[in-house]
């Protein structure tokens, strides 16, 4: 066993370097593009790989401007929204499915496969047309719904998998005490599920910063913008009029939030995803 | 007790009502549409049966549409499965650096396909592009990266499978770190070699990762879209097109909603057919281990 683990450690070093590099140079690289493009000139149009000649912060600045912090705060509180109503609604769901035992928690896996398998494209015409009837096109409320029931039926497959492991006696002793059904839900088997539903909140409000699709056919008028579809417009006229720097600068700033969220919350959302692929 | 159990079910009730309205009518909606010749606005709509079906099966962007939303399925998953795949292998493994390798891989998951398709937009363009650089630099002739249909709906495939290589590689983390040691121990002492170790033990031990890993990057596959919007536009001449962006433009620019409907329930069917026999098969094989 020593003498094998000593080959390994002089045999080993050279291709796993070589593949540590490789893997840092192909996901860094595209992101190192996007900063360099967003600190040139407009006229310096050199190749993208080698930094600018002259870095000009301007772009950054001249970006952040009033349409800039209001399609942050539109972003934001559909993010928020999304969460709450997706959180809450989806766990609730899961914990009235597992506890009630009925027929539909045995076979919610086959269901959420099903719901997996449609297209958000395939109910684009229904929902489009839907939304126009009932008045939510241009409405923050209307992508927060969609963007829910998009969710939902994943959230609440999740959130059934992990109540399933709770001991079902916790729950008796609640009704001994005679607490009702929510309290028993919102004050004994919650406070089981504080690190997977960080993670899932996190993953949710990601999903819902990034969300395109409905957005970008909803949100028409510009003061309800978010923030992808504000990058999307300042790379659309770029291709035209408009000045590429910035609309990178604008893609950087944008990006961000999600950066730093990230980093701060890595090892969080990867155990976590390690943790609920395992159930 | 009786009262109590429907009183736990009533917990459902705000999930579902969302999921009615916002979700359920919508599909209902789209179903019976495409029943209709409609141009998407107008206050009328003519009821023609199943002929928007039999248009679609002589509609050639139909089929191309088709065959690239196969290769966008097919071809991802191949490339997620082998590559993440690899990667988990290799960041299962102890070194320095392997947790920010991991974090590292994961990281475009986290940003928008549409986001990361414009930026690497700028890598495939002929004039000035990244990747023509690159080969500029190894002395390599530029290529025409988006000049066919096939090209470009290769690299979409290369650039969507990049992009969320990094579900793949914790899907099969999770299931390398499930395989008890012991299993793996007892084979060292039985002296077989690497290739033994990972193709006659771990494996057969991943079924349930491989299921899970091959459904969600198909079904995923079959759905791609933003990343095709910002990195090809559909281009040239919509041969790289996926069904679900064909059902985007002829809702929005052909103006042909019935349309748009009964290729959105066609690609449901495909997405269905093709799923739904490869997930029972898999968790067969899982049953079997």
């Amino acid at each position: 066993m020593d003498i094998k683990k000593k080959k390994k450690k002089i045999t080993t070093p050279i291709w796993r370097y070589f593949i540590f590099i490789a893997l840092i140079i192909v996901y860094i690289l595209p992101m190192y593009v996007l900063i360099n493009m967003s600190l040139r000139e407009v006229t310096d149009i050199r190749s993208r790989l080698y930094p600018p000649i002259e870095i000009k912060w301007d772009n950054y600045s001249e970006v952040l401007n009033k349409s800039f912090f209001n399609s942050l705060k539109n972003s934001a509180f559909i993010m928020v929204w999304t969460v709450i109503v997706e959180i809450l609604f989806g766990s609730m769901a899961a914990y009235g499915l597992v506890r009630s035992k009925s027929k539909v928690a045995e076979r919610f896996a086959s269901i959420n496969l099903g719901i997996m398998m449609i297209p958000g494209l395939a109910l684009l015409v229904g929902t489009y047309s839907l939304m126009v009837r009932v008045n939510l096109v241009n409405s923050l409320w209307g992508i927060i719904f969609l963007s829910a029931a998009g969710g939902l039926p994943a959230t609440t497959f999740m959130y059934m998998n992990y109540i399933k492991s709770i001991p079902i006696a916790l729950d008796e002793a609640a009704v001994i005490d005679g607490a009702s059904v929510f309290r028993t839900y919102i004050s004994i088997i919650m406070p089981q599920l504080k690190a997977v539903t960080v993670t899932r909140m996190i993953m949710t409000a990601i999903g819902s910063w990034n969300n395109y699709l409905m957005p970008v056919f909803l949100l028409q008028k510009k003061s309800k913008h978010t923030i992808i579809l504000l990058i999307k417009s300042a790379f659309d006229s770029a291709g035209s009029v408009g000045n590429l720097p910035q609309a990178a600068a604008t893609c950087a700033l944008g990006l961000l939030p999600i950066i730093i969220l990230y980093i701060f919350a890595q090892r969080y959302i990867i155990e976590g995803q390690i943790d609920s692929a395992v159930k | 007790m009786e009262k109590r159990k429907r009183a736990t079910l009533y917990m459902c009730i705000p999930a579902l009502l969302i999921i009615v309205f916002f979700m359920a009518f919508p599909l209902i909606n789209g179903i019976s549409v495409s029943f209709y010749k409609w141009n998407g606005y107008s206050q009328t709509k003519k009821f023609i049966g199943f002929e928007n079906y039999i248009t679609l099966l002589t509609d050639p962007v139909f089929w191309r549409s088709l065959a690239n939303t196969l290769l966008y399925g097919f071809g991802s998953t191949l490339l997620q499965n082998v590559f993440g795949l690899l990667i988990a292998l290799y960041v299962n493994s102890k070194f320095r650096g392997r947790n920010f390798i991991r974090a590292l891989v994961y990281m475009p998951i986290m940003i928008s396909g549409f986001i990361m398709g414009q930026i690497l937009y700028y890598f495939f363009q002929y004039d000035g592009g990244v990747m023509n650089d690159l080969l500029g630099i190894l002395s390599f002739a530029p290529v025409y990266w988006m000049e066919t249909g096939l090209r470009a709906a290769l690299v979409i495939t290369l650039v969507n499978s990049w992009q969320y290589l990094g579900l793949c590689m914790v899907i099969y983390l999770a299931g390398l770190q499930n395989i008890p040691m012991m299993y793996i121990e007892a084979a060292r002492i039985d002296g077989v070699n690497r290739f033994q170790e990972f193709f006659k033990i771990k494996l057969p031990m991943l079924m349930s990762s491989i299921t899970t890993a091959v459904i969600t990057n198909l079904i995923g596959g079959f759905k791609l879209y933003e990343v095709i919007v910002s990195l090809s536009g559909g281009g040239p001449n919509r041969k790289s097109l996926s069904l679900s962006y064909y059902i985007q433009l002829l809702y929005f620019n052909d103006e042909k909603a019935g349309y748009a409907s009964a290729v959105g329930v066609a690609l449901f069917f495909m997405i269905f057919i093709i799923s739904w026999p490869i997930n029972k098969y898999l968790v067969s094989k899982v049953e079997e281990y």
